[in-house]
C-alpha cells in the first residue's frame, strides 16, 4: 500500500511538473529507503553481535590482564577491529617478541578479510572513495554471513544495509570491549552459558545458505582439504590455511568448464 | 612496553585497513565475467567453508555432535539464527550434564 501511494505520488508530481516538489519527494523516498536498509542490516547481524560480543568481552578482559591500559585496549578494537588478530597480536607482545612480529601476526589474521571485501565489491561499486573506505573498514567475517540474508532481503547489492550491519557491530565491539577492560574480573565464564560456542555455531548455520547446488561440491571439498592438511600437517601455520583454502576452493570453481 | 603497545595498536590497524581496502581495489579490477567472476562468486562460500572447517577440526566430540544438529537445523528451517540460539541451548544443557 505505502509503495503504491509513494508511486502514485511520484506520478502526479512529475506529471505537475512541479520540478522543486518532486525532486524533495524524491529525495525524502531515498532517505526513507536508505533508513529501512540500515535497520534491516542492524537488525540481521544481532546474532553475529552475540556471538561477537562474547570475543570482545574476552579480548577487554584479556587485554587488561595482559599490560594494556583501558585506553589502549578500546583504542586496539577501535582500529584493528578484528577479534582474532587481536588476540594473536596481544599474545605477541606478551612473549616480548616486539611490535614488527606482533603486526606481522595479526596482519596474517586479518588477510582473510582481503578475500571478503574482494567479494564485497559489487556493493561498493561505482561509490565515493569515502563510502569505500568506510564499507572496506566495516568489513568483517561477518559480513559474509550478512551476504546471505541478504538473498532473501533482495539486498544483495545495498550498501546501506551492509554498513548498518557492520556498523552495528563495531558500535557492539567497542563497547563490550571497554565493558571487558573495566570489569577485568567478575564477568561469569562464558562456556558454562555456552556463550564460546556462538561464533562456531553462527558460522555452521549460515553454511546451508551459502550452498548454491552440486556447483560447490569440489570447490567447497579443496576448500575444506586444504584447512585439514594445514590443521593436521602444518598447525603452525593453520591462519594460512584457511587463507588458502578459501583461494584454492575459489579457483577450482573459476577453472571448472574452462 | 607502552610504547611497543601503542606502535602495534597503530601499525596494525593501518595494516588492517589496507589489507581491507585491497581487497575491494583488487576485485575491482578484475575481468566481471569468466573464470575470475566465477571464482570471486565462490569466493563467500569457499571462505566459509574454511573457517567452519577450521573451527571444527580443533573441536571437542560434543561440539562436533551439536555443529552438526545446528547444521541440520539450519538446512530444514532456512533460519540461522534459530538454529545458532538451539546449538548455544543444547551445549550449555550438554555441559551442565556432566558430558
Amino acid at each position: 500500500m505505502k509503495f503504491l501511494f509513494f508511486t502514485r505520488r511520484a506520478i502526479y508530481l512529475s506529471r505537475t511538473n512541479n520540478e522543486y516538489l518532486f525532486t524533495k519527494f524524491i529525495n525524502m523516498r531515498a532517505a526513507s529507503t536508505v533508513r529501512i536498509e540500515i535497520l534491516y542490516g542492524i537488525r540481521d547481524m544481532l546474532p553475529m553481535s552475540l556471538a561477537a560480543a562474547t570475543y570482545g568481552l574476552a579480548f577487554g578482559l584479556l587485554a587488561s590482564q595482559s599490560g594494556f591500559n583501558n585506553f589502549q585496549a578500546i583504542s586496539m578494537s577501535a582500529l584493528v577491529f578484528g577479534g582474532s588478530s587481536q588476540l594473536v597480536a596481544m599474545d605477541q607482545l606478551v612473549l616480548g617478541v616486539g611490535p614488527a612480529a606482533a603486526i606481522i601476526a595479526g596482519a596474517a589474521l586479518n588477510m582473510r578479510i582481503l578475500l571478503i571485501t574482494a567479494s564485497m565489491e559489487s556493493i561498493m561499486r561505482d561509490r565515493s572513495w569515502w563510502h569505500i573506505g568506510l564499507g572496506t573498514f566495516l568489513a568483517t567475517d561477518a559480513s559474509v554471513a550478512l551476504m546471505q540474508t541478504a538473498k532473501s532481503r533482495l539486498m544483495t547489492d545495498s550498501y546501506w544495509y551492509f554498513f548498518g550491519g557492520g556498523a552495528s557491530l563495531y558500535f557492539v565491539w567497542i563497547v563490550v570491549t571497554t565493558i571487558g577492560a573495566f570489569l577485568s574480573s567478575g564477568i561469569p565464564d562464558p562456556e558454562l552459558v555456552g556463550l564460546d560456542f556462538a561464533i562456531i555455531a553462527i558460522f555452521v548455520a549460515i553454511l546451508p545458505g551459502m550452498w548454491r547446488g552440486y556447483v560447490d561440491i569440489f570447490p567447497w571439498f579443496i576448500a575444506a582439504g586444504t584447512v585439514i592438511f594445514f590443521g593436521v600437517w602444518l598447525p603452525e601455520y593453520a591462519s594460512w590455511g584457511l587463507i588458502s583454502g578459501a583461494i584454492f576452493g575459489a579457483m577450482a570453481a573459476g577453472l571448472k568448464n574452462d | 612496553m607502552t610504547n611497543e603497545i601503542w606502535i602495534t595498536v597503530f601499525g596494525l590497524g593501518l595494516i588492517s585497513f589496507l589489507i581491507r581496502i585491497s581487497g575491494f581495489i583488487l576485485a575491482s579490477h578484475l575481468p566481471k565475467h569468466g573464470a575470475w567472476a566465477r571464482g570471486l562468486e565462490a569466493l563467500p562460500g569457499c571462505l566459509i567453508a574454511s573457517l567452519v572447517t577450521l573451527m571444527m577440526i580443533y573441536g571437542s566430540t560434543l561440539e562436533w555432535i551439536t555443529g552438526i544438529i545446528v547444521l541440520v537445523i539450519s538446512a530444514l528451517t532456512h533460519k540461522p539464527n534459530l538454529a545458532m540460539f538451539c546449538g548455544i541451548a543444547l551445549i550449555a544443557a550438554l555441559r551442565q550434564l556432566g558430558l
